[in-house]
């Protein structure tokens, strides 16, 4: 037992006492909040992109009234960059704000159009001489609204030809966005005068309604409201988000050197020494259990940052999770810790561990690639199932609790005993491999001899 | 007194290859123990069993009076041919956590002494990567002795030392010995084998082929070689009949005879054609058993039979 915390104790240092870790723990919480940001920051680094449209108007009408919002537009956007707030009205004409685009507009010098034409201006939209090419079929307008035809709104849509545009990146464009948006503002507008009705009138009409979310309603003792807050929806999709995020950072931090910890032993032949000393149990318990303290470590400087953080903004954070947390971040470390030794076992070069590496990726992040899905329902089927799923029981399980709705307890304590059982059964076979492995040298063994020595009792 | 080591019928297979077939042996304790054998013939396999870090698939493997075990006896120092460390930590960091890992808990002492001895003290607080090669070794020998272990099992302790640094190894391993330790040592260098251990063992494709003294491995030898050193360099060597493989060292010549009852004549004709300083019957190195055991015939003789 001695034996094994002495493993422990190194194995702990080895993970904690570099620069390397040091770094990590730094940088990641850095890279994923500043993923949410960078986007923005980089666009407006940028400044503001021209593009310069060539548009041919077959109604004849809407060129100029398209180039007077445009230069409306790229007024609104040059107070919005130098602000760096627009309160919304250009998300409103382009459909979210990717980029700050200006919008030159240009009338096409032919009357007819002609596939010749389509191709010259294709041609310098390759160059990069024009941005993107508008085409407006003349019968767009529809100005006799034949609602009171049996023909079903349907029908009229479809039978209005949709204007073309053509850019290179046609697909994602914003531009696109914005002139699907004005020019269907124009059209409408054109459509109501059509009819005689009053355009303000409608815009009236179509003010909406909201419906507010807010948190639950309670009395307190004294048989006065106690409401909660105003349900914030950043906080009840970014809270359990985090949770989920910090769950993967601290499995994943402690996993990492597993591996390479293993692999380093391997190539530098310490492995036969350690194994004159001590057996493979031994060593792979010792490990786990320093990587352990190293993720408990990390755990604690985050939530400890977390708490602060949270205290001097007035975030309310869900720290009766904390004890689910820690325990199932122990199981997680065990069970992925163990996985990442046997890959480290089986290969003696990191860039062969990817390939195998790539189903145990595939269940560490499983939980994420529904995380929407089961923050929306956390009592839903999908959220159930993968709570349950032992790979992913961690990181769904706090994604779930994180939402603060409450959950059946025994969903928890089934995962739990699932969990450790999983644990202690890709322990045991992880260290068969990880026995054989040690002393494997030469070529990497093909899966199917890894799967043979997880069948090997001795 | 007990021995320190006894095998009994030890088998040990790798899928179809037998490793070890059926091998025998007692190490006294407190001798030193040479163990030879050409790459690939069943002495690592044999040293991991002793090590218990594989288990044999039939016979008895006794350590130190054990006879089972799923890990190292503490008592039991290893040496292996791979040296291996880890290359961030420090010399002294890394003798302290391998002697803990053999459960010694109060080795700085020890360690501090060692590296004293050894000339390594200065490099005690250097990261291993950044020690030169012979320093590394003496830093990962310390390591295999420093607990003081009752059995030190060495691994071709001397490759690629330097004679200086090799003497100053030597010297360790024959004080180890005077404190009552027993010594296996395994090594390809049949010189250093044949000066320093007692005891020879020899396995060959699995098998034990010699296990003895060294006047007693030759003893089984024919004595049928004779050297001769000529008093004149100058002289060529006559031509007798009756010798053969005759070969030529500056002024000594070797020759195996061809009939030991002849060597009288031989010698009697050498003499009357040319000066001699030394005429001398010889049995067979170490060197030349080796060598005529593992020839490369008798290894596919063996597998031919194996099949």
């Amino acid at each position: 037992m001695r034996k094994i915390f002495t493993i422990a104790g190194r194995e702990y240092r080895a993970m904690v006492a570099t620069k390397a870790f040091l770094l990590s723990i730094t940088m990641m919480p850095v890279l994923m909040l500043g993923g949410l940001f960078t986007t923005q920051w980089l666009n407006k680094a940028g400044g503001i992109k021209e593009r310069k449209i060539v548009v041919w108007d077959g109604t004849g009408e809407l060129f100029q009234q398209l180039r007077t919002s445009s230069i409306a537009f790229n007024a609104q956007i040059e107070v919005a960059m130098e602000n760096s707030n627009n309160d919304g009205i250009i998300e409103e004409q382009t459909g979210g704000l990717e980029q700050f685009e200006k919008y030159l507009l240009e009338r096409a010098p032919v009357s007819e159009i002609t596939n010749e034409y389509r191709s010259e201006i294709s041609e310098k939209i390759t160059k990069g001489e024009v941005y993107a090419y508008l085409e407006i079929p003349a019968d767009i307008i529809v100005e006799e609204l034949k609602l009171n035809e049996a023909t079903s709104l349907q029908n009229i849509k479809d039978a209005i030809p949709a204007a073309i545009f053509r850019s290179q990146d046609s697909a994602l464009s914003q531009a696109k966005q914005w002139l699907q948006v004005t020019l269907s503002k124009l059209i409408k507008d054109k459509r109501l005068a059509a009819s005689g009705v009053d355009r303000k009138l409608v815009e009236k009409a179509e003010i909406p309604i909201q419906v507010k979310g807010m948190g639950l309603f309670a009395l307190d003792k004294d048989g006065n409201a106690k409401e909660e807050d105003e349900g914030n929806v950043l906080a009840a999709l970014f809270m359990p988000f985090g949770v989920m995020m910090l769950m993967f950072m601290v499995i994943f931090l402690a996993a990492q050197p597993c591996l390479e910890s293993v692999l380093e032993e391997k190539s530098q032949k310490i492995s036969e020494v350690l194994l004159g000393c001590a057996n493979p149990f031994q060593l792979m318990v010792g490990k786990l259990i320093g990587v352990v303290g190293g993720s408990l470590t990390v755990f604690s400087i985050y939530i400890l940052g977390i708490i602060w953080f949270a205290r001097s903004q007035q975030i309310e954070i869900p720290i009766q999770i904390i004890p689910w947390f820690v325990v199932f971040q122990i199981l997680g470390v065990f069970f992925y810790g163990a996985l990442f030794m046997a890959v480290g076992a089986s290969v003696s070069q990191l860039k062969e561990a990817q390939s195998m590496l790539l189903p145990i990726w595939m269940l560490m992040m499983s939980p994420m690639f529904v995380w929407l899905i089961i923050v929306r329902d956390p009592n839903g089927a999908m959220a159930t199932g993968m709570s349950l799923f032992p790979p992913a029981t961690p990181t769904s399980l706090m994604l779930r609790m994180a939402t603060g709705q409450a959950i059946p307890i025994w969903q928890p304590i089934v995962g739990l005993i699932m969990m450790v059982a999983c644990t202690l059964f890709v322990v045991h076979i992880a260290g068969r491999i990880f026995r054989v492995g040690i002393l494997w040298q030469g070529k990497t063994p093909s899966i199917r001899e890894v799967f043979k020595w997880s069948l090997s009792s001795n | 007194m007990q021995n320190a080591i006894e095998l009994a019928g030890v088998t040990k297979r790798f899928g179809k290859k037998t490793a070890v077939d059926g091998l025998d042996l007692a190490v006294p304790t407190g001798a030193i123990y040479g163990f030879i054998g050409p790459n690939g013939s069943g002495k690592t396999t044999t040293l991991r069993m002793i090590l218990r870090i594989i288990q044999p698939d039939s016979g008895q493997v006794a350590v130190l009076g054990k006879l089972r075990g799923r890990t190292a006896d503490d008592q039991l120092g290893y040496l292996p041919e791979e040296r291996g460390m880890y290359k961030r930590m420090k010399a002294r960091e890394l003798l302290i956590y391998f002697s803990r890992l053999k459960g010694r808990y109060d080795a700085a002492k020890n360690v501090d002494q060692w590296l004293e001895k050894l000339g390594a003290a200065e490099w005690a607080n250097m990261k291993i990567e950044t020690l030169s090669k012979g320093m590394a070794q003496k830093i990962q020998f310390i390591s295999a002795i420093v607990t003081m272990p009752k059995l030190v099992i060495l691994d071709e302790p001397f490759s690629g030392l330097d004679p200086v640094n090799m003497e100053v190894l030597r010297d360790a391993v024959l004080e180890l010995r005077e404190n009552g330790t027993t010594v296996i040592f395994s090594t390809h260098d049949m010189d250093m084998a044949q000066q320093m251990c007692d005891t020879i063992f020899m396995v060959f494709q699995g098998k034990k082929v010699l296990d003895g003294t060294l006047s007693e491995i030759q003893a089984t030898y024919p004595a049928n070689r004779v050297r001769v050193i000529l008093s004149d360099t100058r002289q060529e060597f006559p031509s007798i009949d009756g010798i053969e493989n005759l070969t030529q060292t500056r002024n000594s010549f070797e020759f195996k005879l061809e009939n030991i009852e002849e060597k009288q004549r031989i010698l009697q004709q050498l003499a009357a054609r040319v000066s001699l300083d030394q005429f001398e019957v010889i049995r067979p190195t170490l060197h030349e058993i080796f060598v005529r055991i593992a020839r490369p015939e008798n290894a596919r003789a063996e597998s031919l039979q194996d099949s």
